[in-house]
């Protein structure tokens, strides 16, 4: 099946190796990969900044990018995957040019593990990783778009049989309220970090890499030895360690 | 204002106390959620029942108020429109001072918070106290509620334990059922003396022209039954349209709210004493506040009306737990106050509290009226942007993301540039330490990744096709979810009820008519002996019990409240009695709930005012639910009664540090007898 890949601008930027293994998984399941080089930004930081003029601008971006095919359109990443289904209607919902194609879009995208588990059974890539990991349920992937055992499925299918299920609790990341609220989005990162602790793994594999740099920022100030991955990275065999 | 919220947000972090306070708050209600959640058959079906009824009331709004007046006024009330909380507090000040009023009682409520009724009453010197525990714990104190359900949430027992020393002149005790025992005395005193009460309104129904409210402690019942004249104030929004509705809701805010199946009370007033009712107000009158919320209707934020004040967005909040309910500085605190406040209040003021969220979607998740709560948020944080200014910094970081988003080529220059800088800072395993500006505030508590020289966009190389690849396969379908709760097995509905009835710590007999009088005899072996207050509507159906006893040297007393010539002497009197006996109009077994009436042949009191109540239901009185009770009475039964109280299990609270205390306003004790007449 022909694919149109949506990299997030946090995997772009700060984590391509993210990106590439994504590829590797998609490619793997039987997925032709194409990737639009005109792709920017979602332009979730604005929209949930309340700057929604912007976060227009930009969506309107994403939508002339993919307007030149139909083929769904997979995200590694449930905080994306969540603003192009839920936000671009919400954004566009009083304007009747707009909104029809926004919705169009946001039947056809969809996060990478519950794309894979719609359309193809899974077959590991690679040998497991040793280590005991902890998956952490983003909110945008859990509550938002309703995610809440595929990426653990296609865990378990690799081999992974016995990952700790850290509670549906918010890191504490949230964009910009991580900066523009510090202190609290401090306190709430702290609870998360203190439940790693005490669930005594070695590596923590989530969807969205937005709330696993938060969590792999902290553990690293703090000293620990303990790496986030992303699911794809884990499923390619890539050592955990965001970076 | 923004830099006052964190600034007491930071103290609240710092406050230990009050951390643990809110972390049991957090674990306990939200466990006690789930698992009251999990006892109803369709929670799913249900939670989309209730925001398909308040959708639909807010949509007719205006003429759901019009029929809902009507009613109301067809039955005897007295309904007074406000505007503003200035016009609200005018009328209930008018009202105070026709009936030359002292004193008044108060049961929780939170539109009367936010209208700072207290403040107005206590100007025009108008004693008015506050009946719900906790409430009156932050009274005393001078505080505002740290939370819309649990409003003494912050404090420790040993904090209420002080309080009480200096207000109550009691002896220091942390012992919270002896700290419990000395507000009842001291409440119950204010009770029998007030001249005024007055009630929040959790459902009005338009329908039939009558108010719900539900507590826990009986301080609800009091207020609306004893004093001669009852004000009820009620947000305009929080009408369902019939009783069917109202047992919809009923079925989701106390599990939500407290992880009960039902508070111990629901009372359905619907009109003033008649003339021959035993007892009640002689005055009812109804305060339909808007204050903002006509606004609230017609903007966006319209959805946030749907509130039924539940508090379990508040318990679900990750924000919430960690600063409690004081740094909101808003009557509302927690997800849907950070949406009402700034829609109905002032977006100036309170439109920044939008953006204390991580948009975790927990507050939408245990909502039981499906409030989208995260796009609301996102929403005020919308028309806050447009029309309070920002500052600079952010707006121009924001045009400026946009404008390079708009163009690949800017974004990839943009993406080389961040990671040019990245290489000025000093990192020792690649992470940086300390980011510039603003965003140091990252780097307060974290490391931050390096941007990339090779962003993604430059390493994509349309891979290989694999030959051998699969055609797509079907889609395996949605993933089967786990149910969430099982509906109860269908045994006997008397053994179901006696279930219900036991786990809220009532007892359940059953006997024959015939040995009625034996069996109260029994149930009093371990309780006070004394004068027994008996509804003339028991005497009429089981005289054989009153002779038995009679016999047994038991004095039976009439609550002819309201036909002696002095009321609060006649309520005195009735007051020493240790057990009322009442008739159950019916039983229901899915939550062990006695429903009795009010009208000339049963009083409010006999049911409130002793310490153990024993209702009497006969044995073809039995329902599975209360839509089923409902269905089988019609809402015709209502017009027999001045008021109908659902009361499931005694009296409780657990206002102080969450401990559960029975007996606290109304009766200690329930028992109810199924009677094979």
């Amino acid at each position: 099946m022909d694919i149109q890949l949506f990299i997030p601008c946090l995997i772009d930027s700060l984590f391509p190796e993210t990106g590439e293994a994504v590829v590797e998984v998609l490619t793997h399941a039987g997925c032709k990969v194409h990737f639009q080089h005109g792709q920017t930004c979602c332009g979730q930081p604005a929209y949930n900044a309340g700057y929604w003029a912007d976060a227009r601008g930009m969506a309107l971006h994403t939508l002339e990018v993919f307007a030149g095919s139909s083929d769904p359109i997979v995200i590694p990443s449930g905080s994306c995957t969540h603003m192009i289904r839920h936000g671009y209607p919400e954004l566009f919902r009083d304007d009747p040019t707009v909104f029809p194609q926004a919705r169009a879009l946001a039947q056809r995208t969809f996060e990478l593990s519950e794309f894979l588990l719609a359309h193809y059974s899974w077959t590991p890539m690679t040998g497991r990783d040793a280590r005991r990991y902890a998956y952490h349920p983003s909110c945008h992937l859990l509550r938002g778009i309703g995610v809440t055992q595929e990426p653990l499925r296609l865990l378990e299918t690799s081999g992974y049989e016995n990952v700790v299920r850290l509670s549906p609790e918010c890191c504490g990341f949230g964009g910009i309220f991580a900066v523009d609220h510090a202190v609290i989005s401090n306190e709430m990162l702290q609870r998360r970090l203190d439940e790693i602790a005490s669930a005594g793994v070695e590596a923590i594999v989530g969807c969205d890499v937005s709330c696993l740099m938060n969590i792999e920022g902290a553990l690293r100030r703090g000293g620990s030895k303990i790496r986030c991955a992303h699911l794809a990275a884990l499923l390619t065999g890539r050592e955990a360690g965001l970076r | 204002m923004r830099s006052e919220f964190l600034h007491r947000a930071q103290h609240a972090i710092q406050d230990e106390d009050l951390q643990r306070a809110l972390d049991q708050n957090a674990e306990r209600r939200g466990l006690g959620r789930d698992r009251a959640f999990a006892s109803l058959p369709d929670m799913h079906g249900l939670r989309a029942s209730a925001h398909a009824i308040r959708i639909d009331v807010i949509e007719r709004l205006p003429e759901m108020l019009a029929r809902f007046t009507q009613k109301l006024e067809r039955n005897g009330w007295h309904v007074h429109h406000a505007a503003t909380a200035l016009e609200a507090c005018e009328h209930i000040l008018r009202i105070a001072s026709d009936h030359q009023a002292e004193r008044v009682v108060k049961s929780k409520s939170m539109v009367t918070e936010e209208i700072a009724l207290n403040r107005a009453l206590e100007e025009a010197g108008i004693e008015a106290l506050e009946t719900d525990l906790g409430e009156y714990i932050v009274q005393l104190r001078n505080e505002p509620p740290g939370h819309i359900i649990t409003p003494a949430i912050h404090l420790l027992r040993e904090e209420v334990a002080e309080t009480f020393v200096e207000h109550l002149g009691i002896d220091f005790t942390t012992d919270v059922s002896a700290l419990n025992q000395a507000a009842r005395r001291t409440l119950r005193q204010a009770f029998l003396g007030a001249d005024i009460g007055i009630s929040g309104v959790n459902f009005g129904v338009a329908d039939t022209g009558m108010i719900c409210v539900v507590t826990n402690e009986g301080n609800g019942r009091m207020v609306t039954a004893l004093p001669e004249v009852h004000i009820a104030v009620m947000g305009i929004e929080r009408l369902v349209p019939s009783l069917t509705d109202l047992a919809v809701m009923l079925q989701l805010l106390p599990r939500a709210a407290t992880g009960q199946v039902l508070t111990s009370y629901a009372s359905w007033i619907r009109s003033p004493r008649r003339r021959n009712d035993l007892d009640g107000p002689a005055i009812r009158h109804l305060i339909l506040v808007d204050n903002g919320r006509n606004a609230l209707r017609h903007s966006r934020l319209q959805e946030a009306l749907l509130c039924i004040r539940c508090g379990a967005c508040l318990n679900a909040c990750p924000v919430y737990r960690e600063i409690g309910g004081h740094a909101y500085e808003s009557v509302y605190p927690g997800p849907i106050g950070s949406v009402v406040s700034p829609g109905m209040l002032g977006l100036e003021r309170y439109g920044h509290l939008a953006r204390a969220s991580t948009l975790c979607g927990a507050c939408r998740e245990v909502c039981p009226v499906d409030i989208d709560l995260p796009t609301l948020l996102l929403r005020t944080r919308d028309v806050y942007i447009q029309q309070v200014k920002q500052p600079m910094l952010f707006r121009f970081g924001m045009r400026a993301f946009h404008w390079i988003s708009r163009s690949p080529a800017r974004y990839l220059l943009a993406l080389k540039t961040a990671s040019l800088l990245t290489k000025l800072s000093p990192a020792a395993d690649g992470w940086i330490k300390m980011l510039p500006g603003p965003l140091r505030a990252w780097t307060e508590y974290r490391d931050f990744p390096p941007f990339q020289r090779r962003p993604f966009r430059e390493r994509f190389r349309r891979p290989v096709h694999r030959r051998d690849a699969k055609a797509p396969e079907p889609a395996a379908g949605p993933v089967p979810s786990t149910p969430l709760s099982m509906a109860a097995p269908r045994t006997g509905l008397m053994d179901r009820f006696g279930g219900s009835l036991a786990g809220v710590d009532g007892q359940f007999r059953t006997c024959r008519e015939a040995d009625l009088g034996v069996e109260i005899i029994q149930l009093l072996k371990d309780w006070a002996m004394g004068p027994m207050l008996i509804d003339p509507m028991v005497s009429a159906r089981y005289p054989r019990m009153v002779d038995v006893l009679r016999a047994a040297d038991i004095e039976i007393l009439n609550p002819f409240v309201y036909l002696g010539a002095d009321r609060s002497k006649a309520l005195a009197g009735l007051d020493g009695a240790p057990v009322g006996v009442t008739l159950g109009l019916g039983a229901l077994a899915d939550s062990g709930t006695v429903i009795v009436g009010q009208d000339h042949e049963n009083a409010a009191v006999s049911s409130l005012l002793p310490g153990m109540h024993i209702a009497l239901v006969p044995s073809d009185k039995f329902y599975d639910s209360l839509a089923n009770w409902i269905q089988a009475c019609g809402e015709e039964v209502l017009a027999k009664y001045q008021s109908l109280t659902l009361i499931t299990g005694p009296s409780r609270t657990a206002d102080i540090e969450m401990t559960l205390t029975i007996g606290v306003h109304g009766p200690e004790r329930l028992a109810v007898i199924a009677v094979k007449e």
